[in-house]
Parts: C-alpha cells; structure tokens; sequence
C-alpha cells in the first residue's frame, strides 16, 4: 500500500502589513510528512501553528512557496485536477454553505462542480442523507438547520464524490459535545473503518487526537516537530507524572517559573493565566518527592487554589517536546527579518 | 471533464443563482421597479428644461428630436451592463461572504464555467427586467418598439453583452484580490453614465465624445438608437458590428487571462477565503 499524502519540504510564507511595516511571517516551515492509505493521520497544534494553511496547500487553495504535495503519488501543482477529484474538504464554521437552498440543492450544486451526472448524484445524496440523518429534513432550507445538521451537510459535501482522502479541519470546532461525540465515531467507524478513507484531521483538542489517530504529527510555529503514534508520544515520557497547580494573586510568574525550574528532577514547566488564575504544569519523575518544595516556592509567589497529579496526556507530551500548550495562540513568534 | 459534465457545471450555477434569487422576492419586485424610477428624474427634468420632450438642440446633437426614447433605451440597455457588474463582477465576493468559495475553487470545476452560469443567471434577469421596461415604455411612454426591431436590437445586445462579461469576469477574477466590490462597482457605474451616451448624447463635450470611444455600450447604445428611433436595419450598422465583434474578443480574451492571474496570485498571497 501506498502513500495516499506526502508532503514534501513545504513551505509558506505570508507577507503582512505594508510600507516599511512589511513583514514576511513562516507559517508552514519545512514540513515533511508522509499518510499511508486507509490511515487517520492527525496534525496537532495550538492556534495559528499553520495546520490550516498545510490543510490549505494539499486542498490546492494555496500555492506554497517551495517543497511538494503529492495525493495518491501525483504533484498537486502539476495534476490539480486528478488531485482534487481524490480529496474531500471538510472545515470548520456553519457558514460554508447556501443556506438560502436545501441540503439537497447545496449536493446536487457540488455534484456537478466535481463532474458527478444525475443518476450518479441522486444515488450519492439519498445514500449519504440516509447514513447522516437528513433525509426527513433534505428538502428544507439550511438556514433552518442546527449547526450540527449543517456539519452533517458540509461532511455530506465533502463525500458526495466518494473521494478516497479527506482533509478534515478542526471538524469538531464550535460543535456541542452530543454532536461532536457522534462525528468522532462517525469519522472512526464509518468513514476509516466501512469506507477506508483515508483522513488528514486537523485539530487541537488531544482527546481527539488521541482517540482516532493512528499517527499524529506535533506542529508548532509552523514546524513538524515530532511524528509518532499515540502510544510512543505517551512512551516518551516514561514513569513521568504531572503536577497540576492552580494559583491566584501571582505576582511575578516569570521568577517564580525560573525558580521552579531549578528544583532537582523538575523538566518542564509551563505557566498559563486566564483572568486571575494561573496554572501551572510541572513535567517531572515523582511528584511526591519535591511537592513541598514546589509548594513553599509557589507560596512565595502566589495563593495556591488547589494541587493535583496526573499521568501525562497527549498534551503534556506536547508541552514536554515544545514548551508550549495546545490551547496557547501562536502569535509573531514566526516573524522573519 | 468532458463537455456534458462542463454543461452541467453551468447549468447548476444558473439553477443555483435563480433558486437563490427567488428567494429573495421583494428584491425581485425592486429591481423590476427601480430603473423606471431611476428614469423618471430625468424625464421631468428635460421637461424642465426644453419645456417639453421635444428639442432642436438635441435633434442637432442626435439626428432626432426625441428625448424620452433616447433616454428610455438608455436604461434599458445599461440595465443589462449594470447588473451584468452588479451580479457577475460582484459574484465571487458573495460567494466569499456565503463561505462557499473555496469550496468552489477546491473542486475540479473551472471557476470561469461557474461564472457563465452565473452570466447566463445574469442575462435572463436583465432580460426579464428590460422586457418588462421595454413594455411598460411602449405601452405608456409612446415608445415605438416593434416585433421587426426587436431582432436586430437583440443581436447588438447580445454583441454587447459577450464582451461585456469578459470585462465583469475579470472584474470578478480581481475582487479576489482587492476585497471589495462596492466602491469599484459605483465608480465604474459613473465611468460609464459619464463617458457612454446612456442620459445624454457625448457630442455635448470633447472629452466625452473621445473617451466614449473606448466603450462598447457606447457603439451599442448608438446602433440601438439607430435600429429604433432611426428605422435602420443591420445592414446598415456593418462598421458598429465589427467593432463590437474586435471589442467582444479582446475582452473575453483580456477578462479570462485576468481572471486566471487574480486567482493564481489570490493562491500565493493566501487571501482566498478573507472577507
């Protein structure tokens, strides 16, 4: 079997601002990586470490400006035609569809755009309604949809072309968690494991991730810093614990994630504040036994709210190879002189 | 893809702009309004003015004394430009507000075919809505449009609208780059009322009467008049045929290149999909 993905070298690049406030920003830097057919290949990342824009380059939406894509062992650059007919993209947001038509006017539309003929269309949409759930309500307007329905239209319109590689980004973004539980297993059960597509999921929620990868790839400011299974992400960090403290009334985080740092055994340390509450995430051996010295230097600096040790998730692991969390936004750290 | 499932592409777009107008009625019914109103102003102005619809100056300018009818075919006739700019120019912005554009350009599909069937949307709603002018201004404005004249007006009509919509194609093709549709949209509008003889006849100025020249609604508007207020055949607009025809090819040729460089850049500069 095959590649179904291989991406290259890539790299893209995006000018900002203008005048001498012109600035080149890298959002996807070298990025090398491979998906076999049939896999679910998760990219994982916090905001704006350029899983969209790598989502973005395979989907043909953007030109990079070095490296190659290839779907199903063809250049995206130089076959776009044949490449598109093999992928199926699904995105993020209620807005990507006409909700002045029904789910059945917005199919056949799509339909047509990818060279389906009528018999071929009307068989794809009574199929795929009938496996999502829509075929009481296809003929109804989406403006009058839940947004999980119009996800349901948007997977839909992603599949009406049978496509053998979907590019799934953030599919679950914005959904409640009833809906977003039924795409997860609709996503495993029937589109990787009925209908052996194989699947580019995008997302920074690690339970995700987790749950249906066969690989996952760490991204972070643009770079594939990392590429394994869940289980040898986990592995890396053998026989570690992770103490969790959440704190108010901090007064200076940044000493006090210095000092921390150097209590013997300690490995990472990562601090994040929303609002008044700071938490902190401390990667270590044995959390028993350096607790009162994290504690009496945490109480220099802060009112310790509560205390907690874990094993490590997928999270830490990512917080472990890149300092950073899922949930953090990249901001200019990409800029370039 | 072969040329049935191109067709098809075209065909789905037009069904899609029809259904998605339809469901906007009261908008239907204001743009079937609106160009009358818009006229009205000026009708009672050249009343104002020459004291009646009637005027020797103008017949100097036009070769016929008529103002109404000159005006009248104006309107109908910049109705199919107008919303030909409104609705096909402007087309690739709403798709980028109904966030279905780059679902659109992710597919196999030409964007160009999309934007025919748009075009083709286009055209029956200007030809719904200058039909029904065109009735009302016979019925009640005295205007003499008779089954003989309509023929030959389509023919210059059609004339002026390919070439037309290669201009609204590459207009499209660069509001995916400029982000706005609008501002460029109004300003062309008064390009056009400005240098091409829809309200009045540009031999009033110099300056109109060269730079109308370079526009085909200009030659159309005159080959219309001529067909209509004058009693000429085609025949006898061979020279204003042939220009269209020139104008018809540079611009189709002209709109598809700008269009692909638009959408090439647009990819580069990862702006596709922003508002």
């Amino acid at each position: 079997m095959g590649y179904a993905i291989e991406v290259n070298n890539v790299i893209k690049k995006f000018k900002r601002g203008s005048g001498l406030k012109k600035r080149e920003i890298v959002a996807v830097n070298n990025a090398t990586f491979e998906i076999n057919e049939g896999e679910i290949f998760g990219l994982l990342g916090p905001n704006g470490a350029g899983k969209t824009t790598l989502v973005r380059c395979i989907a043909t939406l953007l030109i990079p400006d070095s490296g190659t894509i290839k779907i199903m062992g063809k250049d995206v650059l130089k076959y776009p035609l044949f490449c598109r007919r093999q992928i199926g993209l699904l995105t993020s947001g209620e807005r990507t569809l006409y909700w002045k038509l029904s789910a059945k006017d917005n199919l056949k539309f799509f339909a047509a755009l990818y060279g389906l003929d009528k018999k071929e269309t009307e068989k794809r949409i009574d199929y795929l309604m009938e496996l999502l759930g829509l075929k009481e309500v296809q003929n109804e307007r989406v403006e009058k949809y839940s947004s999980g329905m119009k996800q349901k239209v948007s997977l839909a319109r992603a599949l009406i072309h049978d496509p053998k590689v979907l590019l799934l980004d953030e599919p679950t973004l914005g959904l409640d968690p009833q809906f977003a539980r039924f795409l997860r297993d609709f996503i495993k059960n029937v589109l990787n494991r009925q209908e052996r597509k194989t699947i580019l999921l995008t997302t920074h929620y690690m339970d995700e991730a987790d749950e249906l990868c066969s690989r996952i790839a760490f991204i972070n400011q643009g770079r594939i810093v990392d590429c394994k299974t869940p289980e040898e992400y986990k592995r890396d960090l053998p026989h570690s614990e992770v103490l969790e403290i959440k704190t108010t009334l901090i007064t200076n985080a940044k000493e006090l994630e210095e000092n921390l740092s150097k209590i013997p055994t300690i490995e990472k340390v990562n601090i994040t504040t929303q609002n008044t509450i700071t938490h902190f995430k401390i990667i270590l051996p044995r959390a028993e036994q350096v607790l009162s010295d994290v504690i009496s230097e945490v109480q220099k600096y802060a009112k310790i709210l509560a205390i907690d040790v874990n094993e490590p998730t997928l999270e830490d692991v990512f917080i472990y190879i890149t300092g950073r969390r899922l949930t953090e936004d990249t901001k200019e750290e990409l800029e370039l002189e | 893809m072969n040329f049935k499932a191109q067709l098809r592409i075209v065909i789905s777009e037009f069904q899609k702009s029809i259904k998605i107008w339809l469901a906007y009625p009261i908008l239907l019914v204001f743009w079937v309004i609106a160009p009358l109103m818009w006229l009205l102003p000026f009708i009672f102005q050249g009343k104002a003015l020459v004291g009646g619809m009637h005027s020797e100056a103008f017949k100097n300018l036009t070769g016929s004394p008529n103002y109404l009818p000159f005006v009248l075919i104006g309107a109908m006739v910049s109705t199919y430009i107008f919303s030909g700019l409104w609705g096909v120019g402007n087309s690739l912005r709403e798709e980028t507000y109904w966030g279905t554009l780059e679902y659109i350009i992710a597919s196999p599909a030409s964007p160009i075919l999309v934007l025919l069937g748009k075009t083709l949307a286009e055209f029956l709603y200007a030809s719904v809505n200058v039909g029904l002018q065109a009735l009302l201004a016979t019925l009640f404005l005295g205007l003499n449009l008779t089954i003989t004249k309509i023929l030959p007006v389509l023919v210059i009509v059609l004339l002026l609208v390919i070439g037309f919509y290669g201009f609204a194609i590459a207009f499209a093709g660069l509001t995916l780059l400029i982000k706005e549709a609008h501002g460029w949209v109004h300003t062309i509008e008064w390009v056009f009322y400005l240098f091409s003889p829809i309200r009045y006849p540009v031999e009033v100025s110099p300056i109109t009467k060269t730079l109308s020249a370079l526009i085909p609604l200009t030659y159309a508007l005159v080959a219309i008049r001529t067909i209509i207020l004058l009693n000429k055949n085609l025949g006898d607009l061979h020279k204003i045929i042939f220009i269209l025809l020139i104008m018809d090819i540079v611009l189709l040729l002209g709109g598809y290149i700008i269009f692909r460089l638009s959408e090439r850049r647009t990819k580069v500069a990862g702006t596709l999909g922003q508002y």
